[in-house]
């Protein structure tokens, strides 16, 4: 099957969360078929470590990350955080991983209930879980919003709207924070700004990770972001893992065809560069109601053979910390076709 | 084939009485304001350009900068409430005084638009193929038959598979990246000379992103047209255009060709937003120079340099006077700016700012690294 194996996972006893086998399926409306949104993909993440999720629109990124998050559970598969599997959860342990992970979303202004203060909104995990008493919360949430750039006696009492995106994102991580988690997931939470504050929000995340020694999944589309705050990289199509390692070694040498695709696709600010002149894929991500058979980026892929659709690649360390999922991988230097060059199969 | 009934045939023939190169468009002081209940929102402060005819022009600045303002106002498509001042010359005629009634010959033969989300302008209850045959059969008179073919034509060229099938599907049913080829081909249906394109892929992802944008480009050559381009990203702009307008608080602050705009910067707010964008070629966990704060509120704009409470290098003078748009070496390169970027005056106002450990306007600045980091948290 195309992208699946566990080569990359490390001993379990180094991590703080290992993802082993995780199947997300939905049902595609009334057809009685099934959106298989992620098939077998298996991750982990040290402590103190952010691990950045890429890929195009509707690989599964959000699902990978809510799967981890049991919202829902995964159709199968194994999520371990500090060793303990989250479906098999005591309620007294349920309660207290549920407050050790977190997740921050995409669309900053709408992920924030408009009818609340912020200050209220920050201080949500606190109260549902009790911690402190009253004067101890307001201590704590006036230096959580001091902590992510907004001024407690001005804006505590303001509503989501009357902030910018930018600032919304900002009370999402201090609300995110403010209960002291050990893994935060951030869904895209860059994505919906402007480059400007974009960089003002991936500073403040890496302030935040250190301040607080936090461990993050940062999932984005865009690669020059995630290597910008990850230490290490899943490159993720259609439902499956291609390409997984350190920032730097994959942005040299991507040793799978869609990573660098990936690569090509980051517009750089750089006139020199002529963008007709880097790597396309043609069309689109192909439905995940009916992937392609053997590995799933076939129908795009310039390097594509005839194994290809018969065997799924599995996943294989090609140098020292460097894994990647296809039958044919990238020579070092190695350049793809530059105009829409077609696969072969598609 | 149908015969289309009277009209010129979109997009053909008509250069055959104009000339192929020379002015398409020029704007002269454009100012546009809002009546709001808060005031009057100044959102387009002032701005002057010109664009020939086949090239493409990039119009990049942060959200609220004014630059949708800007491209509706040059196409009269602005709100009641808004006021507008200037010139615009299209073809040597004045269209600036134009209104809605009279804009509408232009809109879709003259000048078209592209904008950031396309499931906004388009209409959710019409088939895809009856959005585009509605503008061609509005402007050419056409036969139901041609406007079909020539939808059906259009669809494929902006690369769209299976296009007989996706004339009948609504925009729900298609994804993101295919329904800003539909804007796309609805804007080039009639042929226009001038094509907006308003953050055309701003909520698409970075794959899709590239799609467009080469798309965009191939129509624009393919056909001569010209095009502005606006977006936040100068990365967006920077292989894509021969020139560029910054524009920050309503106005321009850079306008140069895109080689020197990159090569040359002059305006701290212009290499603030290059230094911004995250580079491949930086090790991970690099510092990002982050531009400290926002854009100024539209409605009372601060005097002087309106940049100067973000920017590194304001001196006391910034904050009282406003600088004019100067002309750099570099023949239609200007910029706005006192202490401009790489100039001796530069240099030694960030020295100078950098060793008082704030700016003129009180923002604090330090350097970690390589980077100049500007405001108080990150
Ligand atoms: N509740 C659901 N019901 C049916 N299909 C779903 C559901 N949630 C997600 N999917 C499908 O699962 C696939 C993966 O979706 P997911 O949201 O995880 O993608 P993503 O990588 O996060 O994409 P994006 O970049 O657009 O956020 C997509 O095909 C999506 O349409
Ligand atoms: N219809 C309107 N009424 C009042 N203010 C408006 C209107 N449209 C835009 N503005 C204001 O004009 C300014 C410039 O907006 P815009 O051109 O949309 O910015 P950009 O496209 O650069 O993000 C902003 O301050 C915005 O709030
Ligand atoms: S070469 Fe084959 S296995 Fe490798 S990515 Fe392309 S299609 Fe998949
Ligand atoms: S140096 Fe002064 S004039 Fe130049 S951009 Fe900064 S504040 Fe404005
Ligand atoms: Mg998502
Ligand atoms: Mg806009």
């Amino acid at each position: 099957m195309a992208g699946t194996g566990t080569a990359h996972l490390r001993a379990p006893g180094d991590v703080l969360l290992r993802v082993e086998d995780l199947v997300v399926e939905f049902p595609a409306g009334r057809s009685g078929l099934k959106v298989h949104a992620v098939s077998n993909i298996s991750l982990d993440v040290k402590e103190g470590e952010t691990l950045g999720l890429v890929g195009e629109s509707g690989c599964g990124k959000s699902t990978t990350g809510k799967a981890i998050m049991q919202l829902p559970p995964p159709k199968s598969g194994q999520v371990l955080f500090e060793g303990r599997d989250m479906a098999k959860l005591s309620g007294e342990e349920q309660r207290r991983t549920r407050t050790a992970m977190k997740m921050i979303f995409q669309d900053p202004i709408s992920s924030l209930n408009p009818r609340r203060k912020v200050e209220d909104i920050i201080a949500e995990g606190l109260r549902i879980w009790k911690v402190g008493s009253a004067p101890e919360q307001q201590t704590k949430i006036d230096d959580m919003m001091l902590a992510v750039g907004l001024d407690p006696v001005l804006q505590r009492g303001r509503r989501p709207h009357q902030f910018s995106g930018g600032q919304c994102q900002r009370i999402s991580i201090a609300r995110a924070v403010i209960t002291e988690p050990k893994l935060i997931i951030c869904d895209e939470p860059v994505s919906a700004l402007d480059v400007s504050v974009q960089a003002q929000i991936l500073n403040l995340l890496e302030e935040m990770k250190t301040r607080y020694g936090l461990t993050l999944i940062f999932i984005a589309h865009d690669l020059a972001v995630v290597k910008n705050v990850s230490d290490r990289v899943v490159v993720m199509y259609l439902g499956k893992i291609c390409e997984v390692g350190s920032p730097d070694v994959i942005y040299q040498q991507p040793a799978h065809p869609y990573t660098r695709v990936l690569l090509d696709a980051i517009p750089v600010p750089d006139p020199s560069v002529r963008p007709e002149a880097r790597a396309k894929v043609i069309g689109e991500i192909p439905s995940p109601v009916a992937p392609p058979s053997g590995c799933r980026f076939r129908t795009r892929c310039p390097k594509a053979q005839a194994r290809c659709a018969d065997e799924e690649p599995k996943i294989q360390e090609i140098q020292p910390g460097q894994f990647v999922a296809c039958h044919f991988p990238l020579a070092a230097g190695e350049t793809l076709p530059t105009r829409n060059g077609s696969s072969p199969l598609a | 084939m149908s015969r289309r009934k009277r009209g010129a045939a979109p997009g053909t023939d008509r250069f055959a009485d104009t000339p192929l190169d020379g002015s398409l468009l020029e704007v002269d002081e454009v100012k546009t304001q809002f009546k709001t209940p808060r005031g009057l929102v100044h959102a387009v402060d002032g701005v002057s350009f010109n664009l020939e005819r086949g090239k493409t022009i990039g119009i990049v600045g942060e959200s609220g900068c004014g630059k949708s303002v800007l491209s509706r106002s040059i196409m009269g498509l602005l709100p009641r409430n808004a006021v507008r001042q200037g010139s615009v010359t299209f073809e040597g005629r004045e269209i600036g005084k134009a209104t809605g009634n009279a804009m509408r010959r232009y809109w879709g033969t003259q000048m078209a638009m592209v904008f950031q989300d396309p499931m906004t302008s388009l209409n959710p209850v019409m088939r895809v193929g009856n959005q585009i045959m509605e503008s061609l059969r509005f402007h050419f008179d056409v036969t139901k038959d041609y406007a079909e073919e020539t939808a059906l034509a259009l669809l494929t060229s902006v690369g769209i598979p299976e296009a007989e099938r996706r004339l009948r599907e609504y925009p729900h049913q298609l994804s993101g990246g295919m329904r800003q080829r539909v804007m796309i081909a609805i804007a080039l249906a009639c042929g226009p000379k001038l094509l907006f394109a308003d953050e055309p892929t701003t909520a698409l992802d970075v794959t899709v992103q590239a799609q467009i944008l080469d798309l965009l480009q191939q129509q624009q050559r393919e056909r001569f047209m010209a095009m502005v381009l606006v977006t936040h990203d100068l990365g967006v702009v920077a292989g894509r255009t021969d020139d560029i307008a910054v524009m920050y608080a309503g106005r321009v602050v850079e306008r140069a060709p895109t080689r020197s705009l990159f090569e040359n910067t002059r305006h701290p707010y212009t290499e603030a937003l290059l230094k911004s964008i995250p580079k491949l070629g930086q090790p991970s966990h690099s510092k990002l120079d982050a531009i400290a704060g926002r854009p100024p509120d539209l409605v009372s704009p601060p005097p002087g340099c309106k940049f100067a409470a973000r920017c590194p290098y304001a001196q006391a003078k910034c904050i009282t006077d406003e600088p004019k748009l100067v002309d750099a070496e570099i023949p239609g390169h200007a910029f706005r700016c006192f202490f401009p970027v790489g100039s001796q005056a530069g240099v030694e106002a960030l020295a100078r700012n950098l060793a008082a450990g704030e700016t003129a306007t009180g923002l604090p600045v330090r350097m970690e690294g390589e980077a100049v980091l500007t405001g108080i948290t990150v």
